[in-house]
């Protein structure tokens, strides 16, 4: 089956059309000796056999009826229209759009995405998303390097340990230097050379943080280094602060929360929002709304393309270009079908479904809850056995919560529990029931 | 004269409606100020709700303002907009793929699945591995370059500057950047190949980390000498980089791997069938030779004694480009593509490629200026094309007026080493039907400009909206209502 | 349109109008054709030393971007803030209101390396 429509009449006439008796004829700028007979791969398949075939392997992975785990993937409620609404051929296979007179309909999508995402975050100017929070966590602490020209960011722990390993990854390419200091340290570690400041809220454990505080403290230091905030689940924003509001220059956030599934982590997009005067430095592509050359109609194009990759060459502060355009449509369907009353609904639910099992999960003889500040959809709990309790929820066809050995070895026993608007009361139940065997 | 504003989506909305994709709240709900200070808490949010029905009117209407590859050819050099088989999406959307969680430890069918890929890939390329990590072609290319900075450190070895052709998409430079190398710009000959005696004369300087290619390269053209290129940057200790933006008229027809690269990144999105979405999400795997195999990102998934196991960290790797494995649901499309084809079906793809892109050419060249094909040489699955038309209609012209005919454009203005440059790449799954309908219309845009040139300068006038002002878009940038 | 006898110039089609010691800077006018409809204009900030042939600043058209060098070593002194909200006028006028910036120079002599206007014409072929 390989998608190939011609039949050998139809290929004949074409090879007959270019003057040529075989197709081996046009590779004749091959070196023979760099041809190769025939791929070591199997035979094509139908596509019932096909699909036969890889359902199978699908089901070598667990799907769970309920979960706890988050940690940077989340399961939220995806409205139905969401996968309609990418589905369309018009948006899944039409390719980035050059040709703006033909492109309307992506375009203006991704205006619209711009336009929420501000509204959302109260900050200027949005980009067309990057590939995931991650790698926008690390094009946003090079960024801060350009803007002020310093060549040094501090990363605050409470950062997903996967993005920071991602921003070392980025600046050790662009030999930026990166400390990496607990909160409480800020004040003392924060010198006028620092380029930019990044922290994370809701941080890794699910805490929030008190960004106006971070701001003040970084700018009484020096008003031009940057503070960058990130986020792995913003579907809190229907409750907190807005970054907008609380001073922050850059945010980042994942955006796999907002209409897209987990998918073994992806893809999703990374949603890059800044204030208007770092918007020449942005990386990714923005849409701008124009006119007609000759006519009074209003339209939208790729605008600001002279930062890019393609004009700029080894001028530009990014090198990308495709990004995660129909995950993008997938997070504006998202953001669109809830609505303000939808977001608010769904954070509020996040803060207290999680609030029930953190008290309850409290109660429990064994059981300690870490941490002192509110924390959104993710807590963390010391436990007395987490391997017998994630085994039992296994069993039970849950999803236990993360083991914080995964990324701090020391960490024994240590779970980080999520909780969405997705778990039901019942649920929540059935945790705390196997938690307290657990604990037996 | 009064503006046409195009009607947003926030200008639909009701304040007192609500839509019904929140669940039941049912555990008991405390004061919200008890579990967060109200400092932390915001007031409003500008944003509308809006009815389901309303918004899928929307979504459809928008929809229908936009060309896409599943209506008519969509010919753009260099990003091979082939059919995306809708078997496809099917696969990734199972729920034993799309509803599994990246941490979740009961995953050896994605394992598997990440596993066979870069087999299937290692067979294709003649890499001796893949990373499956990176999101899209720039982000692999980023990781391919930081493979190179990181083999050099491992070695002590000072070399900070990467060559590139000029006709070097602009993600190679940027990307190089990127990883610290200042870039040296090699000017290709008359066939677009590279000079062997200046990329000698490059490497000589001792500094050079190595040197970026496609091949066939962005006009088209495999590059004879290709084996001559990668000994000559070897023999001074250099590393070639292969940009697998241009493999699908060569798999498996040759292997870059037995070209003498030493790194590849590849576009799943476009030679491997996956929807491009818009732009994106794509996927970027990189391949590597042996010696390159320890500075990969992590995680890995490699085959132990016992099974696949991950490599979560090492001190030899380069770190992390992202988060989790990848693109997942992306690697999913390929993988079903790759083995939708099999062996055969790869190689006739590719090999289709090239009878569509040559054919389109001979049904051209009459008229059109085709450079880089002298001596009767043949493309690959592209060539581009020099749009100087009577009465000075360019190369823009040219796109918007196909546009008029239900067509999308070729790529145009790229590659720079051409004034009016457009790029055709119809990919395998064209009919020459199809062919002819592309022909056709190119053919009578080149009449036209002779008699009417001004109905072409003032294209398209089909579409949803005229020409655009891509000067007032940039001077007074509107970026969000 | 002809370039002014009275400026000196870079072969990188930079224009320079001294005056005792402080240089107006712009681009010629084959320059701002060359690049077409400029659009943004990023300045450098006022204070910000340069030395002879550093890259100070750009123009950026919607197509392409120029690099503009310093044609004399020094301090900027002052920047045309009309540029930000009229970039156009670098097409426009490009010898007079389009100018970029002005820097106090640091070391005159560096004047004597610059071309006159027959030596820059020279130079377009």
């Amino acid at each position: 089956m390989d998608y190939v429509p011609h039949d050998d009449t139809e290929v004949s006439k074409m090879l007959a059309a270019i003057g040529v008796n075989s197709i081996d004829e046009l590779y004749q700028d091959i070196p023979k000796n760099l041809l190769i007979d025939r791929l070591n791969l199997d035979a094509g398949l139908s596509e019932p056999d096909l699909l036969k075939e890889i359902t199978e392997l699908s089901q070598k992975n667990t799907v769970y009826s309920s979960s706890f785990l988050g940690a940077g993937s989340y399961y939220h409620y995806i409205p139905s229209l969401v996968d309609f609404v990418i589905s369309r051929s018009q948006f899944y296979s039409a390719y980035t759009p050059y040709q703006a007179e033909a492109s309307q309909g992506f375009l203006q999508a991704i205006f619209e995405y711009q336009s929420a995402i501000s509204r959302l975050t109260e900050l200027d100017v949005t980009n067309a998303s990057m590939y995931d929070g991650a790698s926008a966590l690390a094009e946003a602490a090079t960024l801060t390097t350009f803007h002020t020209r310093k060549n040094k960011v501090i990363l605050i722990e409470g950062i997903h340990p996967e993005y920071i390993d991602t921003v070392k990854t980025y600046c050790w390419g662009r030999s930026i230097e990166v400390e990496i200091i607990p909160l409480d340290q800020l004040e003392h570690k924060i010198t006028p050379d620092i380029a930019g400041v990044c922290f994370q809220s809701p941080n890794f454990f699910g805490e929030i943080e008190n960004a106006e505080e971070i701001v003040n403290l970084v700018k009484n230091v020096n008003s031009k280094t940057l503070v960058v905030q990130c986020m792995t689940d913003p579907t809190c924003l229907g409750v907190l602060t807005p970054p907008g509001k609380t001073g922050v220059d850059v945010f980042v956030a994942e955006g796999q929360s907002f209409g897209l599934p987990t998918s073994f982590g992806g893809p999703s997009l990374g949603i890059f929002a800044v204030r208007k005067k770092y918007m020449r430095k942005m990386p990714g592509r923005l849409i701008g709304l124009t006119k007609e050359i000759n006519g009074e109609r209003e339209g939208f194009v790729l605008t600001l393309q002279a930062r890019e990759q393609h004009i700029r060459r080894e001028k530009a502060l990014s090198n990308i270009c495709s990004n995660q355009s129909l995950c993008m449509l997938a997070t504006l369907v998202y953001l669109v079908s809830m609505g303000k009353t939808g977001l608010k609904e769904i954070a509020n639910q996040n803060f207290q479904k999680t609030h029930y099992l953190k008290q309850k999960i409290a109660q429990i003889p064994g059981y300690k809850v870490l941490g002192e500040k509110s924390t959104y959809n993710e807590f963390v709990v010391k436990c007395p056995n987490f391997a017998k309790l994630a085994s039992s929820c296994k069993k039970h066809g849950i999803l236990p919560p993360l083991e914080l050995t995964k990324y701090f070895p020391e960490r024994e026993n240590e779970a980080l529990i999520c909780v969405t608007e997705q778990n039901t009361k019942a649920q929540l139940d059935e945790f705390l029931t196997l938690a307290k065997e657990a604990a037996l | 004269m009064t503006r046409i504003t195009p009607e947003l989506i926030f200008e639909k909305g009701y304040d007192g409606m609500k839509n019904n994709f929140v669940p039941k709240m049912d555990v008991e709900e405390v004061d919200l100020n008890a579990i967060l200070p109200p400092e932390f808490q915001r007031e409003d949010i500008d944003l509308p709700n809006i009815p389901e029905f309303t918004i899928v009117r929307h979504f459809v209407n928008l929809s229908e303002k936009n060309h896409s590859l599943d209506r008519s050819i969509y010919p753009l050099g260099s990003c091979t907009m082939k059919y995306n088989p809708r078997i496809n999406e099917v696969t990734a959307r199972l729920p034993g793929f799309a509803q599994i969680h990246p941490l979740q430890e009961e995953n050896d069918g994605a394992m598997e699945l990440i596993y066979n890929l870069g087999e299937q890939l290692r067979e294709i390329c003649g890499m001796d591995a893949f990373t499956m990590n990176p999101a899209a072609g720039a982000h692999g290319e980023l990781t391919g370059i930081l493979i190179f900075k990181k083999y050099f450190e491992s070695k002590g070895l000072k070399k900070d500057k990467i060559i590139v052709p000029d006709s070097a998409h602009g993600t190679n430079p940027a990307s190089s950047v990127m990883a610290g190398y200042s870039i040296i710009e090699l000017k290709s000959n008359e066939f677009g190949e590279i000079p062997l005696d200046q990329l000698e004369f490059a490497m000589q300087g001792g500094d050079v980390a190595g040197l970026m290619l496609t091949n066939p390269n962005t006009v088209g053209i495999f590059d004879r000498n290709i084996t001559k290129i990668t000994e000559i940057v070897h023999k001074y200790g250099g590393l070639c980089y292969y940009d697998g933006a241009n493999l699908n008229p060569i798999m498996g027809v040759s292997r870059p791997g037995e070209m003498g690269f030493d790194i590849i990144h590849l576009n799943l999105h476009k030679t491997f069938a996956t929807p491009h979405g818009g732009g994106g999400p794509g996927a970027g795997p990189v391949g590597v030779k042996e010696e390159l195999i320890p500075y990969l990102p992590c995680p890995q998934i490699v085959k132990g004694t016992q099974g696949l196991a991950c490599i979560e960290q090492s001190d030899t790797s380069l770190g992390r480009v992202r988060s989790f494995w990848g693109n997942f649901g992306v690697l999913v499309k390929a993988y079903t593509y790759i083995k939708a084809l099999g062996a055969e079906g790869i190689k006739r793809a590719a090999n289709m490629s090239v009878v569509n892109a040559n054919y389109l050419r001979s049904q051209l060249q009459d008229i059109y200026d085709i450079p880089y094909n002298a001596n009767g040489r043949f493309n690959m699955h592209e060539f581009v094309m020099d749009c100087h038309l009577p009465n000075g209609v360019n190369a823009e012209d040219v796109a918007k007026s196909l546009l008029d005919r239900d067509l999308y454009a070729p790529t145009i203005y790229f590659p720079l080493v051409l004034h009016e440059p457009m790029m055709v790449e119809p990919t395998e799954t064209e009919s020459q039907r199809d062919l002819d309908k592309l022909i056709t219309a190119l053919r009578e845009i080149y009449e036209l400009a002779k008699i009417n040139p001004e109905q072409l300068k003032f294209a398209p006038h089909k579409t949803p909206v005229g020409r655009l002002d891509n000067t007032y878009a940039a001077r007074k940038p509107v970026l969000k209502k | 349109m002809d370039n002014p006898t009275d400026l000196k110039y870079l072969a990188t089609h930079e224009w320079v109008r001294i005056d005792t010691d402080v240089a107006t800077v712009g681009v010629t006018d084959h320059a701002q054709d060359q690049l077409g409809e400029i659009v943004f204009a990023e300045l450098p900030d006022v204070g910000d030393s340069f030395s002879q042939g550093d890259d100070m600043c750009n123009i950026e058209s919607s197509k392409a971007v120029g690099e503009v060098h310093a044609p004399v070593s020094g301090e900027v002194i002052e920047v045309n803030e009309t540029l930000e909200d009229e970039p156009e006028k670098i097409n426009s006028e490009p010898y007079t209101g389009g100018y970029l910036l002005k820097i106090k120079m640091s070391n005159p002599n560096e004047v004597d390396s610059l071309l006159d206007a027959a030596a820059y014409q020279a130079t377009l072929g």
